[in-house]
């Protein structure tokens, strides 16, 4: 009897290739597209989670002879994701809402589903590689999504099929145009926030809190030292490391260093004020073993940063706090801290402050 | 696996073999134009005419009384916008319906009221019927027409439509129902009942999609929605879709001639059906069974717990075919607005599964899901438990 996987599609050329690889591994594929959120008629088409990708994702399941259905985890995925996506960017954060979805949505709530239809697996078109029950880094680390899969639960690695992730993104493509499927062999990949119309994250702001929101109410550029330079019109449309949007007529370029919601100030400074030596990170979820307070690791604060060693400082429960061996670069409040070891996940958690001089070990 | 079990016939139901051997000439010989005046269009206008006339019979109507359409969607439409708009100026701009009706009413009557038209909801009993009082309250002078479905597409409850027209009539309110799910399985006769409208739909009693039709009572004013030719006395411009019609015209017979023979039979295989998954599953939920009506072909039932999307996955991957009430376009499940409104609380309508059968229904089929249904449910709420 052929195993049953769950194949999440999103009706892009990634997941349709992996629904097809295990078509052709002899897998008993089931595909399934979540409607997460709903954008009414006046939209034009989005990359994902559009009409559009419903139908296309249906065809290719039509063409690779499996089911297909389209599964509504909208009020999960508004409450799990897009809210916590507010609520972050209204104390100033800088959210990544497909670390949640793949946490929450992708692999709790399909796997339920996948539960509920007898499918031993779950697959995606993720970028990243499950080993023996522990997860590594894509093999095309220009597309590697490990950095976004922390927070799944570590029982679930056990479950999970990656059917790209040992391929090059040119290798995908190429196994598309091999297996047929013409119709999303070219398709341009998505890279915005699937619920963030147009890339403007500031609009689902607005229509959850209200154009009046703290967040979106004008506010004080300051300098570090605390004197005013000028005044914004929101800090949810900033991030650390920014500089579009800053005041002139500085000697030096200015970036965004800080965003203090107590009193809506966007903090700007030259780029060595960008510098951390450690760095604080909130809601720590092991994909292996805790290592030890002391162990060295190397880090990554954001999609596509380069990797750099850490030494992890201090473990209080879900609270982690790591030394780095050099200065590190808009460490970003929101974003994710990740701990890996080579290619492989140790863990990760979501950063909660950047600390300008080096932590070191309690005694 | 065993034969595959289609349990959606309130959905869609296979074309019947006499229904598409009366259609055939259509596409071929008979091809013709109905409106030309030659020998082909002479060839289509008479057999059209002729449906029109068997049409009319299987309602109770005359043949100057049906008025084709692409369906029922179209259909209620027409009534709804098309009535109203002919009679908003006269002092009568409020259109009285129901939350349990099928989203080509209810959006219609939102569509009339972007354009200023007054809404008017009934209320509702919980057995998903209509209460009569509150209908009487709302059809009044003020109103210009009045929409209840005479059989509930999810929950198959019968509305009683005979006192509503008369209600309304009285009243001066022009008085439409939704016959989409009835034809077939209620009889429907216009010379007894006082309705001025009504749509039934092709596809429901093994005609194809896209054909249906509206009885449109003589002397009732309707503003068309469509512009173009004469066909259908201006009601319904637009070249006339002859085979589906014909088709249609079979169908509708069919329906009629067999029904008494068809209702008892489809309501044996229902009540065996409800039973034994009562039987398993005795916490199980059917909507609408105290309805003091009920259409034999329609079974909505919720297991508490059991959420309907996986359920119906899990019900398909073996082979049988349900619905969980309506669905979006993008096809995933939404929550049933016809649950809500009868005060189905959210838990129980998101697990709610409706069972429809028709003429693919049979003792071997209902057998299996008898079977399938309640092991299912029996599996689900183990893998809850182990969660938990």
């Amino acid at each position: 009897m052929k195993e049953r996987v769950l194949v999440a599609m999103s009706g892009g050329v990634d997941s349709s290739v992996a629904a097809a690889l295990l078509v052709e591994q002899g897998y008993d594929v089931v595909g399934a597209t979540m409607k997460l959120f709903c954008h009414g008629d006046d939209l034009p088409d989005r990359p994902c989670c559009s009409l559009d990708s419903v139908n296309d994702a249906r065809r290719i399941c039509q063409q690779l002879g499996v089911p297909h259905y389209v599964l509504n985890l909208e009020s999960a995925f508004g409450r799990d994701v897009v809210d916590d996506f507010v609520h972050e960017y209204s104390v100033g954060r800088t959210p990544i809402p497909c670390v949640r979805c793949n946490t929450f949505t992708k692999f709790r709530d399909l796997l339920v589903k996948a539960g509920a239809i007898d499918a031993t697996w779950i697959a995606t078109g993720h970028y990243a590689r499950t080993v023996n029950g522990e997860l590594h880094r894509g093999v095309d680390l220009s597309k590697d999504q490990s950095y976004f899969l922390w927070g799944i639960d570590r029982r679930v690695l056990r479950r999970m099929l990656l059917p790209v992730g040992s391929q090059s993104k040119a290798e995908t493509r190429a196994a598309a145009h091999r297996l047929g499927l013409e119709l999303i062999a070219e398709k341009v990949e998505s890279q915005d926030i699937c619920f963030v119309p147009d890339g403007d994250h500031t609009k689902i702001i607005r229509q959850r809190l209200g154009a009046g929101a703290p967040a979106l109410s004008a506010g004080p550029f300051v300098l570090s030292n605390g004197s005013p330079v000028g005044t914004h019109d929101g800090f949810a449309r900033f991030t650390i490391g920014q500089r579009r949007g800053l005041p002139g007529g500085f000697r030096e370029p200015m970036f965004v260093v800080a965003i203090r919601p107590e009193d809506r100030a966007v903090v700007i400074g030259p780029r060595e004020e960008l510098l951390g030596r450690g760095v604080v990170a909130r809601g720590v979820n092991w994909l292996v073993d805790p290592p030890p307070v002391g162990a060295r690791v190397s880090i990554q604060v954001r999609h596509r940063a380069a990797a750099a060693a850490a030494e992890i400082v201090r473990i209080d429960g879900e609270e982690i706090e790591l030394a780095l061996d050099e200065p590190v670069s808009a460490i970003t409040p929101g974003q994710s801290l990740v701990m890996y070891d080579g290619e492989r996940v140790l863990g990760g958690g979501f950063i909660e402050a950047s600390r300008r001089s080096l932590p070191v070990r309690a005694a | 696996m065993p034969d595959p079990v289609y349990l959606d016939h309130a959905a869609g139901t296979p074309v019947r073999p006499e229904v598409l051997e009366a259609m055939l000439p259509f596409f071929g010989p008979r091809f013709g134009n109905p409106s030309s005046v030659h020998k082909w269009g002479r060839d289509a206008r008479t057999a059209l005419d002729e449906a029109r006339e068997r049409v009319a019979h299987a309602l109770g109507a005359s043949p100057d009384e049906i008025c084709f359409t692409s369906g029922g969607t179209e259909a209620d439409n027409i009534a709804i916008l098309g009535s109203w708009r002919a009679r908003r100026d006269a002092g009568r701009n409020a259109i009285v319906t129901t939350p349990i009706e099928h989203k080509a009413v209810l959006e219609s009557v939102h569509a009339a009221a972007h354009e200023g038209a007054e809404e008017r909801m009934c209320a509702m009993a919980p057995q998903g019927v209509v209460d009569v009082a509150s209908f009487e309250s709302l059809a009044n002078a003020s109103a210009a027409i009045a929409s209840v479905m005479w059989v509930n597409n999810e929950i198959g409850t019968v509305q009683p439509i005979a006192q509503l027209a008369e209600r309304a009539k009285a009243a001066g309110v022009l008085f439409h129902t939704d016959a989409v799910q009835a034809l077939g399985k209620i009889a429907i006769d216009a010379k007894t009942v006082a309705f001025d409208m009504l749509s039934v739909s092709g596809h429901k009693i093994g005609a194809p999609k896209g054909v249906g039709a509206m009885f449109i009572r003589r002397g009732t004013v309707i503003e068309p929605l469509f512009h173009g030719g004469s066909q259908d006395r201006g009601r319904r411009p637009g070249t006339e879709n002859v085979a589906s019609v014909i088709g249609f015209a079979r169908a509708a017979e069919l329906a009629v001639s067999e029904r008494d023979e068809e209702c008892t039979r489809l309501t044996a295989l229902r009540d065996q059906l409800e039973s034994a998954i009562l039987a398993r599953v005795p916490d199980a939920v059917i909507h609408g069974r105290g309805a003091a009506k009920r259409a034999p072909h329609i079974v909505n039932v919720s297991v508490p717990g059991v959420d309907s999307e996986s359920m119906l996955m899990a019900l398909d991957l073996r082979g049988i075919g349900c619905s969980a009430g309506s669905a979006c376009q993008s096809g995933s499940v939404e929550p049933s607005h016809v649950l809500s409104a009868i005060g189905v609380e959210p838990d129980l309508a998101s697990s709610a599964i409706r069972m429809s059968l028709g003429s693919l229904s049979n003792e071997a089929a209902i057998a299996r899901v008898a079977e399938v249904f309640p092991a299912l449910v029996e599996k689900a709420r183990g893998m809850a438990r182990r969660a938990s």
